[in-house]
């Protein structure tokens, strides 16, 4: 009879759900982090406790026996934030008990498709918002950035900027998903943390200059002769426009 | 007369938009112990309201030009305010805007002041600076000037990922008409210039990684399209050979737009945004598909298919080499395909060697059956339904039928022609 699994949401919940479901092939009807809120009448529900020494070693398998082009996908696969991707990857995860590596190559099979193209979103996203964040200096000599992506990319993130930013204090803030990466320049130490944020940061006294500048400078930019305002939003949507500076509203041409 | 900051960076930026160049891939520098990396896919930051992507800070040095090209906006005989930046100021903007991550690098242009040399020293200074000073080490792409100095070409490569210099028209005699004092040799020599010592230095490189690089993005250059007669046949052959023989990284079309009238410029009041699409398609199948220009543009079609994208208008000509099998074809079969690019290639080649592919399989694997389905089949399946002929496909694949100027012509063909495909 297939079952319903259940676990805590957190990242080990899941490698430990998956750790005691592979070995024994077990085809779950559904897996999720809270009780369904209609029960189903066929089957039961189960819950799987959080073992972080399991999950550990479960992940340990796992980059051991992948390949780094799968491992990348699976990895981007958790970070994802979809409806029933757990589900998805359980089922790719088992297909590859079955045919280890050759996996990497049946690109069309109903298994692994739907977790190559979760994957592409996340790196998707993830790319995106390498250009998309946008810092403000705020008090304290620290530069900082809010996001609201769809998927948690960060941790996908977070190294690109470490690099680049490597002399400067900064943070970035995931609003949707509540979590935030902090960089120590001292250090050189990132660090993914749970975050909310109670009230905006005070900006830093050049602060207003610097974003006034960007947004005449982006608003003059246009060539209205090619005006293609469907183009645009294609390649900015618009529920990532408010964390953009350049989107933001313009105040009045006379108050610089 | 002096203007703050914003007055003359908005001016400065006006100036700049019209050059095309956005790009910020093709260098790959880490950051050491300063600010800024150069990552090799490039990133894009924003996009305006025209849709163009913004990636670096593209501005002038300034706009005052003793040129007079009858094209630029900021010709001699314009009447516009004119403003410069420090080379100070340009990287203290710079670095303001990339440390709040709002761009990838800086794009650096100019008007001609007082000579070319002059000129030119100038904008090595700023990217100087930036690199010196402030430690930069993001993207910076520089605009080298007609006629300047080897040596400061030389500079200029040294401390940019990319330099550019802009054919803007693709004939010595549209150039002599529309750009009388700027000569070909003055644009093609530095050219010549910088595609050997890049070739020099890539070697030099290879031998020691201790000799610095030399504009590691290689260059690019810029054609107006549409301010002169040349066909889009003359345009591809040219773009063929600078990428074939001056190995340029990119070509760039830029549709004329009228922004100053002049007796000797067309009077069009649209800007030929649809040619400037397909000429760029036509420049990805040289770069990235194996096709040759004379493949795409022969004497009998000059110019490109306004209503086709060029590889599916090549594939209707050559349909003698139609349809393609997906499960034997080899991977340069495929890439010329309609709808298959080089991503979904790949992924075919892949994915075949666990077993035979299917129509379905396609879509799954990336291919836009759009267009595809009418030139493959699959298991020896076709999945085009009606006629395998010329005529006949071209109306199927005609793009965007919602157009009502379209529809009017669907209208107009005889009925015959609509039952015949049934």
């Amino acid at each position: 009879m297939a079952a319903c699994y259940q676990y805590d949401g957190t990242l080990d919940g899941l490698l430990t759900l998956y750790a005691r479901l592979l070995p024994d092939r077990i085809a779950p009807e559904q897996i999720s982090t809270n009780l369904p809120d209609q029960h189903p009448l066929f089957s039961s529900e189960i819950i799987i406790t959080t073992d972080h020494v399991v999950a550990e070693a479960f992940w340990q398998g796992l980059t051991r026996r992948l390949s780094p082009h799968s491992l990348k996908l699976v990895r981007r696969c958790l970070l994802a934030d979809y409806p029933q991707q757990e589900l998805l990857l359980y089922r790719y995860l088992l297909l590859e008990a079955e045919q280890g590596r050759r996996i990497d190559q049946m690109l069309a099979h109903p298994h692994v498709a739907p977790v190559w193209k979760l994957s592409q979103q996340v790196g998707r996203e993830a790319h995106r918002y390498l250009g998309f964040v946008r810092f403000q200096q705020v008090q304290g000599e620290l530069y900082y950035a809010a996001i609201r992506p769809e998927h948690r990319i960060l941790l996908l993130i977070g190294a690109h900027f470490a690099e680049r930013f490597s002399d400067q204090q900064w943070l970035i803030h995931d609003k949707r998903h509540n979590e935030g990466i902090l960089y120590n320049a001292e250090t050189k130490e990132w660090l993914l943390l749970p975050m909310e944020l109670h009230q905006q940061p005070e900006a830093a006294p050049q602060e207003e200059q610097f974003q006034l500048l960007w947004q005449h400078y982006f608003s003059t930019l246009a060539i209205p002769e090619r005006m293609n305002l469907k183009l645009q939003q294609g390649k900015v949507p618009l529920k990532c426009r408010d964390v953009l500076t350049e989107f933001c509203v313009l105040p009045p041409a006379d108050s610089r | 007369m002096t203007l703050d900051l914003m007055d003359r960076l908005k001016i400065l930026a006006d100036g700049a938009k019209y050059d095309v160049s956005c790009s910020s891939s093709g260098s790959s520098r880490s950051n050491s112990n300063g600010v800024g990396s150069a990552a090799s896919s490039g990133i894009c930051h924003t996009w305006t309201s025209d849709g163009r992507c913004v990636s670096l800070l593209k501005i002038l040095m300034t706009n005052a030009c003793v040129y007079d090209c009858a094209y630029c906006v900021n010709r001699r005989s314009n009447d516009i305010p004119r403003v410069a930046l420090t080379p100070d100021e340009i990287a203290e903007l710079t670095i303001g805007f990339y440390r709040r991550n709002y761009i990838e690098g800086l794009f650096l242009s100019t008007g001609v002041v007082r000579s070319a040399d002059y000129t030119m020293e100038l904008l090595i200074q700023a990217a100087r600076t930036l690199r010196q000073q402030c430690r930069f080490n993001g993207y910076i792409h520089l605009k080298l000037v007609p006629g300047a100095d080897p040596l400061l070409v030389q500079q200029a490569g040294l401390w940019a990922d990319r330099v550019s210099i802009n054919l803007e028209l693709p004939t010595r005699e549209s150039l002599a008409l529309l750009a009388p004092d700027k000569t070909r040799d003055a644009v093609v020599k530095p050219m010549r210039q910088v595609s050997g010592l890049i070739t020099v230095n890539r070697a030099e490189r290879k031998a020691s990684r201790k000799v610095p690089r030399f504009a590691p993005a290689g260059q690019s250059t810029q054609l107006i399209v549409g301010a002169t007669g040349e066909s889009d046949r003359q345009i591809v052959t040219l773009s063929e050979q600078l990428y074939q023989r001056l190995d340029l990284k990119r070509v760039y079309y830029s549709a004329f737009i009228p922004i100053v009238t002049d007796s000797r410029l067309p009077a069009r009041p649209v800007a030929p945004l649809k040619r400037e699409h397909r000429l760029y398609q036509a420049d990805w199948l040289l770069r990235y598909y194996g096709f040759a220009a004379h493949e795409l543009l022969d004497e009998v079609h000059p110019n490109l298919d306004q209503d086709l994208d060029p590889k599916t208008g090549w594939a209707l000509r050559h349909l003698e080499l139609f349809p393609v099998e997906i499960n034997r074809a080899g991977y340069e079969e495929l890439l010329r395909i309609p709808g298959v690019g080089v991503r979904s290639a790949q992924r075919i080649i892949q994915a075949r060697r666990q077993g035979h592919l299917g129509i379905d399989d396609l879509k799954t694997l990336g291919v836009v059956m759009k267009r595809a389905r009418y030139f493959v089949t699959a298991r020896g399946r076709y999945a085009g339904e009606g006629p395998f002929e010329s005529n006949m496909l071209r109306r199927k694949l005609m793009d965007a039928p919602q157009r009502p100027v379209q529809l009017s012509l669907t209208l107009e063909q005889p009925a015959g022609l609509i039952t015949g495909e049934l």
